[in-house]
């Protein structure tokens, strides 16, 4: 049985995400009101029939693992195959902790690959928000009998040590710039299909010469020797790398129409329920162009804001342009704009914090303020 | 694999008195507040009390229940040996029948229950909406060494001869028990919740299957045979929010205190959470004009009018310049711009279309009542349906 097998590339360090990734993997940020990044990666996979998908982990992955569990929440809890998740094996450099490249990654699971039923590979990024017709990108990986196929947003949006790929009029790679200061080509979503046969021998190769990096080992100096497409994605997709970055794409999902195409029904985002009652707001409470979810209870003033569940928004306090996480609360009559507040951040009552557009202010998880 | 204690939830009744919002579903499956279902609070109740097997006795068009309780993964009841099973009606080497009463119903299902040999079965029906611990309650049974303990609440004494009505002693042991007296000696309803020490209750179940005349029901005759035969019954005293929700009038109530904070359904609270099927949909979104106050609402939901006073269940759409006021709204309704829902409990699925007038605003009349439309149906634009009036799945207005 032919099908695909998914691989999450979840154990990127983000520094420039800062306090939001203190305590976290960048693959575990809460985005949305509902989920964290990698829901989005793996409910693309599972969206697109993949039955079985690996996610490598590394660093702070505790909070990753208590929200992905047993992938129950995506019916990946299977007898056979399923969710499995890839903590660091031996990796081949013992002087660091990381992997140096994604080749070094795939090669500590080379056994994992190999046991694999599947035909195909999807390699994805754990922090990449978007919601991918996936099968349709298999299908056309197949159907144009490319080695390896890459896709890449139709845009070339700035993204820091991004990749972007340049094409020629058949859609085959003809360069790929990295980390450039302005962006040329289209900017590459770190999203690849690759044969399972083709994967291990570049595994192989990579491995018996030290070589680490899926960019600079294997794309960039066989851009010619093997046949690299790209598959061209027009819609929502956020490779969040800063604060602002961050606060930008949340603020762009109060956009019905980003949201409709992000969240649409064909292709739906599982993630694990906080198991939160309905959302309610109590007299004296008003919300507007916000997003909240289950269990929040407002009685001030809500606008332009996402609220995760279980956030208490007292009498009297204001919160605008700001994004709250789980069980934030912010106490009577105080005031927060601009803010990302962690979970449980407490605003005690009265208090004022605000932040600007192009400096929003993150609050660290269970700050009293 | 033996068990302490079995749960067995009854929820194989019609619920006619739901009338439409029951015409295809048992209303155990029926929405309510705006996340769960109402059999989410039995079922709920049973695994944060530490009972991990659960029979859910179905008849009345099942389909919808099985499909929606699963595999019981939801609320921790898949687990390997025990677990949440459906119950329905089944056919031996001697014949079968339907469910002739809620001790038959049991009684047919005495296999099940001996596969666990359980010392304790808890009785439960799937209409009501509380949260309560029945540990404590098997406890105060296991220690009072009663034969039944049956679940009580005070409740006002100008009500009390709507109810089985329990007199007791000092103890709480039970002296009588009168179903819907007209002169109640005693403000102590029972709930509808037993819990019975297996091995009698068996005995009584068989005893009372040979008698042709018996209905066959708990309450009006196991319990009152228990009683006469002098078997030790305890009265558990219940404190705590509790409400049947078995008429439309009810089921709307229940759902506005919801929103009351003194009327003790406090669902934010987390202490004792209530359990549901997940629903895939992101979160809430609440448009730049819409205006909502002193509402409940749920994932998937897309306000863009104005909500008040309402419990919205997941995924429910309401237009720019629609109102929706005092109302229910069941998962995926659709009210279009212009519309305005009044009063009404309206159906999964239901669409209503631009400038409709549902249900009218609260009047000292005899006419007055909730509006419902039942699920599926779609209202065309423009359409009026006045106070108490109730639609069908095909939208025709049908007699209460």
């Amino acid at each position: 049985m032919s099908g695909i097998h998914g691989i999450v590339f979840a154990y990127q360090k983000r520094t420039n995400l800062q306090e939001l990734v203190s305590v976290r993997a960048s693959a575990s940020v809460p985005f949305g009101g509902r989920y964290r990044a990698i829901d989005f990666a793996i409910s693309n996979l599972v969206n697109a029939g993949a039955k079985d998908v690996g996610v490598l982990v590394q660093g702070k992955y505790q909070s990753l693992l208590d929200h992905i569990g047993t992938g129950k929440d995506y019916d990946l809890s299977k007898k056979r195959g399923g969710l499995r998740i890839l903590p660091p094996f031996s990796v081949q450099n013992d002087m660091t902790d990381t992997y140096r490249g994604k080749m070094e990654a795939l090669g500590s699971i080379r056994s994992y690959i190999a046991d694999s039923r599947a035909d195909h590979f999807v390699l994805l990024d754990g922090d990449l928000v978007t919601n991918l017709p996936l099968k349709a990108v298999v299908q056309s990986h197949i159907d144009s009998g490319a080695d390896i196929t890459v896709v890449c947003g139709d845009d070339s949006f700035y993204v820091d040590r991004g990749t972007y790929y340049q094409t020629d009029e058949h859609g085959r790679v003809t360069d790929i710039l990295f980390n450039v200061h302005t962006p040329k080509g289209r900017r590459g979503l770190e999203v690849f299909v690759i044969a399972k046969k083709l994967l291990l021998e570049l595994i192989d190769d990579c491995v018996s010469h030290d070589k680490y990096s899926l960019r600079k080992d294997v794309l960039q100096p066989r851009k010619d020797s093997l046949v690299i497409k790209t598959y061209i994605w027009r819609g929502f997709a956020a490779q969040v790398r800063s604060v602002k970055e961050y606060f930008d794409r949340s603020m762009q999902l109060l956009n019905p129409e980003i949201s409709g195409e992000l969240f649409t029904k064909e292709r739906p985002i599982r993630a694990k329920s906080a198991d939160k009652s309905s959302a309610f707001i109590a007299p004296g409470g008003s919300v507007h162009n916000s997003i909240i979810a289950d269990g929040c209870k407002i009685e001030g003033i809500v606008e332009n804001s996402i609220l995760f569940p279980g956030v208490t928004v007292e009498k009297g306090a204001v919160v605008r342009s700001s994004v709250l996480f789980k069980e934030t609360f912010i106490g009577e009559k105080s005031e927060a704009a601009f803010i990302i507040a962690d979970k449980r951040v407490e605003l005690s009552p009265g208090s004022t914090i605000i932040g600007s557009v192009n400096y929003p202010i993150v609050i660290a998880k269970e700050s009293k303020v | 694999m033996k068990k302490e204690c079995v749960a067995m939830l009854l929820a194989g009744g019609q619920g006619s008195r739901l009338y439409v919002l029951t015409g295809s579903v048992a209303k155990p499956a029926v929405s309510f507040g705006g996340k769960y279902r109402i059999i989410d609070f039995p079922l709920s109740n049973c695994t944060n009390s530490g009972i991990d097997t659960v029979g859910v006795l179905t008849q009345y068009r099942p389909l919808e229940l099985n499909s929606y309780i699963g595999s019981g993964q939801a609320w921790d009841l898949d687990a390997s040996t025990g677990g949440v099973h459906i119950l329905p009606p089944d056919m031996g080497s001697a014949g079968g029948s339907w469910y002739k009463g809620t001790a038959n119903a049991i009684y047919q299902n005495i296999g099940f229950i001996d596969m666990y040999d359980p010392d304790y079965v808890v009785i439960l029906s799937g209409d009501h909406i509380y949260k309560m611990d029945y540990a404590k309650m098997v406890e105060a049974h296991k220690k009072a060494g009663a034969a039944c303990t049956i679940s009580v609440m005070e409740v006002p004494w100008a009500d009390a001869s709507r109810f089985g009505i329990m007199s007791v002693d000092g103890n709480m042991n039970i002296t009588e028990f009168a179903e819907k007296p007209k002169e109640p000696k005693s403000n102590l309803a029972s709930m509808g919740i037993y819990v019975f020490s297996w091995q009698a209750l068996r005995k009584y179940l068989t005893e009372d299957e040979q008698d042709p005349n018996s209905e066959n029901d708990f309450g009006k005759n196991i319990i009152p045979n228990m009683l006469k035969a002098g078997e030790k019954m305890l009265a558990y005293r219940f404190e705590g929010y509790w409400k049947d929700v078995g008429t439309l009038e009810s089921l709307w109530d229940a759902n506005m205190d919801m929103l009351t904070p003194d009327s003790g359904l406090d669902l934010l609270d987390d202490s004792w959470t209530i359990y549901a099927q997940t629903v895939a949909a992101p979160a809430a979104f609440l448009g730049p004009d819409s205006e909502v106050a002193n509402s409940a609402f749920n994932r998937g939901d897309i306000i863009e009018g104005d909500v008040e006073n309402s419990v919205l269940s997941q995924n429910v759409t309401i237009k720019k310049g629609a109102k929706v006021s005092h109302s229910v709204l069941f998962p995926g309704v659709t009210i279009e711009e212009g519309a305005v829902v009044n009063y009404s409990i309206v159906g999964e699925g239901c669409a209503i279309g631009k400038d409709c007038k549902i249900g009218e605003p609260r009047e000292e009349r005899s006419d007055w009542g909730i509006t419902v439309l039942g699920p599926g149906c779609k209202v065309e634009d423009g359409r009026v349906i006045k106070a108490k009036r109730m639609l069908d799945s095909e939208g025709k207005e049908v007699e209460r």
